[in-house]
């Protein structure tokens, strides 16, 4: 059990580079913080940690009529051509396709992890098997693309 | 001397060589579905046939000409209806009787593509272990269960519908033909709705011979 929660951490890192690179310096300024000679600074001049929005890690790609055109030529099997997860494919299938206009979950999800699921498929993001992987047929563009797609139809973004 | 080569060259004209295009294709209207020739401009309404040698088994194609069985449940991925699962084009197939069926099998086992490699699968069946590990490559890791008919442990048929099923897929496919398919698709179709998986040939092999097997008992 505690096996496989140091797995899925493994793994987590080997997805989430930056995540690895934030644990590092957290790591190495502990190590740090335990030198006897650097002085510890007050808690006031200490700054808090947050994501510079400035600089996103995704690249956005606009939707365009190719986004369109490519969801209902490969996406539209599974989640159907509205993107409510009724495919021709999802009433024989064990775990239901996403319904991508269900906002109350996909804020859950960051666009990074919609990316992974699409280029690296749902098993490899610990998700249902039954989404392959993309990352061999589109161009990383045309999934940036998609995700924006995804969040047009669930108007919503990542909370 | 004359008469001898007069004979010979009525023989000629009288017998249709087996590349011959039979009547059927035409009578038939087979090409207002189906491609014979790369160079055919028209939109395919059905699988391209220009390959047909390379991919089927001829025994199969004569059976399935004479009582064809619904193989895409909703439709070829050109139709506008397949989305919806409703497709325009009438299912299952027209019918042939056994004599033509005889002869469009023949003429469609001479269409080839050209410098295609055969010989890359061979004939030695999965273990049992084997079949287990390449039934979780075909379910779980490529996930190709979501999109095409297998069976399950108990002879059951599950998975989806938008693909060909698989389902007594040996007695109708080459395997080399699915092994270029999964290695390469984009040689037999430019835009395919399947993923491509970027195979290497051990896997690609694998995942062949276990979707070759998937056979109901009879």
């Amino acid at each position: 059990m505690i096996l496989n929660k140091k797995t899925k951490f493994l793994k987590t890192l080997e997805f989430f580079p930056e995540l690895s690179l934030f644990l590092a310096l957290i790591i190495l300024s502990g190590c740090g913080s335990e030198n006897p000679t650097q002085q510890v600074k007050p808690p006031a001049e200490a700054v808090p940690v947050v994501p510079d929005r400035s600089a996103p890690v995704v690249n956005v790609s606009q939707v365009t009529e190719e986004t369109r055109q490519t969801y209902q030529w490969y996406c539209t099997q599974c989640h159907g051509e509205k993107g409510h997860g009724n495919g021709v494919n999802a009433p024989h299938l064990v775990v239901p396709p996403r319904d991508h206009t269900k906002a109350s979950y996909l804020e859950t999800r960051s666009d990074e992890q919609l990316f992974e699921a699409i280029k690296l498929g749902g098993l490899a993001v610990g998700r249902a098997p039954c989404m392959p992987a993309w990352g061999n047929t589109f161009e990383d563009k045309t999934i940036h693309s998609l995700v924006s797609y995804i969040r047009e139809l669930c108007d919503c973004e990542a909370l | 001397m004359r008469i001898g080569i007069g004979v010979l060259l009525l023989i000629c004209m009288s017998v249709s060589p087996v590349w011959a295009e039979p009547e059927e294709i035409e009578k038939k209207g087979c090409r207002d579905c189906h491609r014979f020739s790369s160079e055919e401009k028209q939109p395919a309404r059905g699988p391209d046939l220009f390959y047909a040698g390379d991919k089927f088994h001829e025994n199969w194609l004569k059976e399935f000409l004479q009582s064809p069985k619904v193989i895409r449940k909703v439709g070829y991925i050109t139709d506008p209806g397949f989305p919806s699962g409703n497709p325009e084009v009438s299912q299952p197939h027209s019918t042939l009787t056994h004599e033509e069926s005889a002869r469009v099998s023949t003429f469609l086992m001479t269409l080839h593509l050209p410098d295609y490699e055969t010989g890359k699968v061979d004939d030695v069946p999965l273990s049992k272990g084997a079949r287990a590990q390449a039934k979780m490559l075909f379910e779980r890791n490529f996930g190709c269960i979501a999109c095409h008919e297998a069976l399950n442990l108990v002879g059951k048929v599950r998975g989806g519908v938008s693909g060909p099923t698989l389902v007594d897929s040996g007695l109708r496919l080459k395997p080399d033909w699915v092994f270029h398919w999964l290695k390469s698709p984009e040689k037999f179709l430019p835009r395919g709705r399947m993923p491509v998986f970027n195979l290497d040939d051990e896997t690609a092999i694998r995942i062949t011979k276990y979707v070759l097997s998937i056979r109901t008992k009879k």
